[in-house]
């Protein structure tokens, strides 16, 4: 009952946080310079049609006006169009924000899969050399940029040793993509049993995932390391090895503890990343979600963004919520 | 964490009432230790000082113009004439990658400075009204609130948005950099303010009737700014990565501007043939660059800690702090 509730009121919390959002996101786009309707119809537009046009858009009206008009069609699930690809901003977005979600999720997969077992084996500082790696590439995974990352594997695994496929978008361009389930590729394909699309998607993952994964595990590398320490030097550690317990159960007991720091920074990581990789999905052009709202941007077409915007916010809004409900499971203090 | 000057490991920097000539000799003998007895750290400093030298120097460095395309030189690969080859158009490449910390490290340091000036001062007044009553009291809670909002925004699509709404220039990408950053300081002052304002050093300094501008630029402020020099650094060699991103997508700064992101998007069509020497080389200088700033940021926060600070004393031999 108490979690219930916890919830509801964290539910109810996030409204007027998304109001502030959408309103900040309108604010900005009404500020960039450029007429959508002129955008639209083109340089060969006459005066007439962009004033019908301007009048149908609602853009003739004042700002606040604007505003209550968009709020409105949202709050219907109508995000408008999109100038650029003539389709609904809702349908767009659901084709693209899963393709995202696959990279990021198997990106993060493979963050976790590096940082935290370089994390603790540096956290114990038994062994030299690992520990060292582990401060070393706490530092430099930081540093690299990840749209740079992924032209160097690009050019190694592809252009020098041709171990894969060409390294453009998420299926190979012959095949035709699974149907839609989740609209993760891979996993789609899986339940159909579609086996080549399985083994071309997930070839096309392999670099871009890697690159995320490779990039991402500094954070997580060093908030292990960090709490993993902090646990190791406390109390219930220096007791329990006092007690002789094998140095095993120590370091369960000490990574049970510093569970909640590696589940915040990964949840953090989660919604950064949704508009954070956006770099490598223009540079594998995988045509996920925080690519078309840079192309948004960057052609004045800005119902994509808003969308985008409002999607992703959402998204990080969720994963916080669920980061929540993980605390309570995890951490028994919280409960009462 | 608060740091104190009653703990006798206070900040190194804190203006105590001990003399201050004799406590910049102590941080200065301090800060040499520490770079003796942690090499990497040293090597941080090392990075930053060189590429700012061949960023003050570049005109005299560097080995060709940086903006000068000859097209009978293209995508030359590495060679005694060409370190670093050229690129596509026939430029240098090692010419541009010693030209662009210009641009880049201008924008980072004026953009991190220009949202750590911001962020740093609405952080210390939010957080030293935090129990405040009425209009404070309010317009903190409305200021952490707008934080918020600015942060729930992914912060590549903000930036490219910001830069957008002000048009392709520099100027606008310092403002983008500096305005997606201010929630960071905001945020970190904030949360070290109101464990200061709670320190009885403060309190006594209130009852003894000192008006709250003072407190806070004697008391608070000076005890609670090492975390945010710590960030500073680190988050200047992030905005650099920004920066680089910006123009990567042809958001921020043009080519022919000697720039390193540009640089890397101009040399991407060449990597699928099998050319890497015109996006290697600027990527290399920005991730050296980054991971310098990286490294000084880590060791200020390794300055900052008392506790490690000790253990450096005890293991390099009698320092001591001339006031204990």
């Amino acid at each position: 009952m108490g979690t219930l509730r916890y919830i509801g009121g964290r539910l109810l919390f996030l409204v007027p946080q998304i109001f502030g959002i959408v309103l900040v996101g309108f604010l900005l786009v009404k500020a960039v310079p450029g007429d959508p309707a002129t955008l639209m119809l083109g340089p060969m537009a006459t005066p007439d049609s962009i004033a019908k046009l301007r009048g149908e858009l609602g853009l003739d009206k004042p700002l606040p006006v604007q505003f209550i008009i968009y709020i409105n069609r949202i709050a219907h699930g109508d995000f408008g169009t999109s100038w650029q690809t003539t389709q609904p901003v809702v349908e767009d977005l659901a084709v693209r924000f899963p393709a995202t979600l696959e990279l990021v999720s198997f990106g993060l997969l493979v963050a976790l899969a590096i940082g935290i077992p370089l994390g603790i084996v540096s956290a114990t500082r038994r062994h030299r050399v690992l520990a060292r790696i582990g401060d070393f590439y706490g530092l430099v995974a930081g540093a690299l940029p990840d749209f740079w990352l992924a032209l160097i594997l690009i050019y190694v695994f592809y252009s020098l040793l041709g171990w894969m496929s060409s390294p453009i978008g998420r299926i190979d361009v012959m095949l035709l993509p699974p149907r839609t389930i989740t609209g993760f590729y891979t996993i789609d394909s899986l339940v159909e049993g579609n086996w080549p699309a399985f083994r071309s998607s997930l070839a096309h993952l392999v670099l871009p995932v890697l690159t995320l994964g490779l990039v991402n595990a500094g954070p997580i590398l060093k908030t292990t390391q960090s709490a993993m320490e902090r646990m190791l030097q406390a109390d219930f550690s220096l007791y329990a090895r006092l007690c002789g317990l094998p140095e095993k159960l120590v370091m369960r007991h000490a990574l049970r503890n510093a569970l909640p720091s590696i589940v915040t920074i990964v949840s953090v990581l989660y919604g950064f990343l949704i508009g954070g990789a956006v770099l490598v999905e223009i540079v594998f052009s995988w045509g996920g979600a925080g690519q078309y709202a840079v192309q948004g941007v960057l052609n004045a077409d800005f119902n994509p963004v808003l969308g985008f915007v409002i999607f992703s916010a959402l998204f990080s809004l969720i994963v916080y919520l669920v980061v929540d409900l993980v605390y309570l499971a995890i951490d028994p203090r919280i409960r009462q | 964490m608060a740091l104190s000057p009653n703990q006798p490991g206070g900040p190194i920097w804190s203006t105590g009432r001990r003399g201050a000539g004799g406590r910049a000799r102590f941080a200065l003998r301090y800060f040499i230790q520490l770079l003796r007895t942690h090499p990497v750290y040293a090597g941080g400093y090392v990075i930053v000082a060189v590429v700012a030298i061949f960023a003050l120097a570049a005109p005299l460095v560097a080995p060709y113009s940086p903006i000068t395309a000859d097209p009978s030189v293209y995508l030359l690969p590495p060679s005694f004439s060409h370190l670093f080859g050229t690129d596509v158009t026939g430029m240098d490449v090692l010419s541009r990658v010693i030209f662009a910390p210009r641009i880049d490290l201008a924008i980072a340091l004026v953009g991190t400075g220009l949202s750590a000036a911001i962020g740093t001062f609405l952080g210390a007044l939010v957080g030293y009204h935090q129990d405040a009553r009425g209009v404070p009291r309010f317009l903190s809670g409305f200021v952490m609130r707008s934080a918020d909002v600015l942060q729930a925004f992914p912060v590549f699509v903000f930036a490219i948005a910001l830069v957008a709404v002000f048009g392709q220039s520099i100027a606008s990408v310092v403002f983008a950099i500096a305005f997606v950053n201010i929630p960071i300081y905001l945020r970190l002052m904030r949360s070290q303010v109101m464990n200061i304002r709670r320190m009885r050093y403060v309190e006594a300094a209130y009852v003894s009737g000192m008006p709250d501008s003072y407190i806070i630029r004697r008391h608070v402020v000076p005890n609670a700014i090492a975390p945010v020099l710590a960030q500073l650094s680190v988050n200047i060699g992030w905005s650099i990565l920004l920066t680089a991103g910006l123009s990567f997508v042809g958001a921020g700064v043009r080519a022919p501007t000697p720039e390193w992101g540009s640089m890397i998007a101009t040399g991407f069509p060449n990597i699928m043939t099998g050319q890497w020497w015109p996006s290697l080389f600027p990527g290399l200088a920005l991730a050296v660059t980054v991971y310098g700033f990286g490294i000084i940021g880590a060791s200020i926060e390794f300055m900052a800690d008392p506790r490690r600070r000790r253990t450096l004393a005890n293991a390099g031999g009698p320092i001591r702090d001339p006031g204990e």
